[in-house]
């Protein structure tokens, strides 16, 4: 079993120090990492100073919402993941079918965003109706706005893994779109009980 | 130099930061100008001066990216118009605090007015910025050879860029708080990497030119 390697010996292994992806994604996804932080404890400070307001607003969350599209959302980096085992054993055809979920998975999210935004905008709550909605809808617009783009990834790498072809250079490309994906996918598993659950 | 004359003139001098509230009234707007007359109209006026760099270091830019897409230069110039339309933005916001400092004795409306009009022009224009970066890192992306002009990761920070001054669209709907013209998510961040984004274009552009003469 190659993988089967102890924690210990791992961490001396070259395998260890191997950076998924060409180097420069990790500017977007480390940058968008930063700033993301800061909106968070932007929010965690707002929120300490009108507690009332932001329980009390968050209540007509529905967590289902929000917990469905984690299992949505967690579900498509898994298929991204299992992708990129595929991959690297040359099984194309598993590897774009499974990309192919992943996208569909993305697009679960979309759909669930517009019921759940519908259900918001005809109850009259909108960007500016109290400090926790802007928050609410600038954090999970800003959001879906990286789906969108990570949609269009996974398109892009569908088509790779489809059209074939061999060599380092493709997995490290691949390696790229999976990183961006998995980074889209942590923000929502940090935004998710921020908004919907932090009592 | 750009950012050098404008800070000058627009901080220092004009103390156009931090920003005066959107929330103030008329009146509390004009006695921020007429308080600081003098220094104001001349920060204005620098700050109209440093322009000048922005549009040379725009086009060097671009004339990099021309060498990467050859003979049918889009990218490139999209990069120049965006360049050329942000330009324009931060100019007549400059002309529109201008206007308001020339008679400060208005009506308090119409001070209050044009002090907004100057203020959205400045903070909330994003797309010709974002033009720029799409446009700059779609063609380092498309740089296939063998020594690329600009490192792949400077496309990888122009995509990073856009996605922070989105925030600069809402300044439209609150007059307070951390989306408004002086808040942190709107206002600072998108300035903050503007600055950065600045910096950064600028020592890999030089990079670029100095690999070019050798």
């Amino acid at each position: 079993m190659p993988h089967d390697v102890g924690a210990g010996e791992s961490a001396i292994s070259p395998v260890a120090s191997h950076l998924p992806g060409e180097s420069g994604i990790w500017v977007l996804i480390l940058g968008d990492l930063v700033i993301f932080t800061l909106f968070f404890a932007t929010f965690t400070f707002y929120r300490g100073q009108s507690l009332a307001l932001y329980t009390q607003s968050q209540h007509t969350l529905h967590q289902s919402f929000g917990a469905l599209n984690t299992v949505l959302l967690l579900t498509s980096s898994l298929f991204v993941a299992l992708a990129m085992n595929a991959l690297r054993r040359e099984a194309d055809r598993t590897a774009t079918g499974l990309l192919a979920l992943a996208f569909c998975c993305g697009a679960g999210f979309l759909t669930v965003k517009y019921f759940e935004y519908g259900e918001k905008l005809r109850a009259g709550i909108t960007l500016t109706t109290n400090e926790f909605y802007s928050f609410y809808y600038v954090l999970t617009g800003l959001h879906m706005i990286h789906v969108i783009l990570g949609m269009g990834v996974l398109l892009f790498m569908c088509r790779g893994a489809w059209s074939g072809g061999r060599g380092p250079p493709r997995i490290v490309l691949m390696e790229s779109g999976a990183s961006f994906w998995h980074m889209v996918d942590i923000l929502w598993v940090l935004i998710f009980p921020l908004l919907y659950l932090m009592k | 130099m750009f950012m050098i004359v404008f800070s000058v003139g627009w901080v220092v001098i004009a103390r156009f930061l931090p920003p005066p509230s959107p929330n103030l009234t008329g009146l509390e707007v004009a006695d921020f100008y007429r308080s600081n007359l003098f220094m104001i109209r001349l920060g204005l006026v620098l700050s109209q001066a440093s322009l000048v760099f922005y549009l040379f270091w725009v086009a060097s830019i671009s004339s990099q990216l021309k060498r990467i897409e050859g003979a049918s230069p889009i990218l490139s110039e999209t990069q120049l118009i965006g360049g050329a339309g942000g330009c324009a933005a931060i100019l007549i916001a400059c002309l529109v605090w201008g206007t308001v400092s020339f008679r400060p004795d208005r009506p308090p409306e119409l001070t209050l007015m044009l002090n907004d009009l100057g203020w959205i022009i400045f903070t909330t224009t994003f797309a010709p910025f974002m033009t720029q970066d799409f446009a700059i890192a779609w063609a380092i992306f498309s740089d296939k050879s063998k020594s690329p002009i600009y490192p792949r990761w400077v496309a990888y920070f122009n995509i990073w860029t856009p996605l922070l001054f989105v925030p600069a669209g809402l300044i439209l709907f609150f007059k307070t708080g951390p989306f408004a013209w002086n808040g942190i998510l709107a206002f600072w961040i998108p300035l903050t990497i503007f600055f950065i984004w600045m910096i950064v274009m600028t020592v890999m552009t030089l990079k670029a030119m100095n690999r070019q003469t050798r």
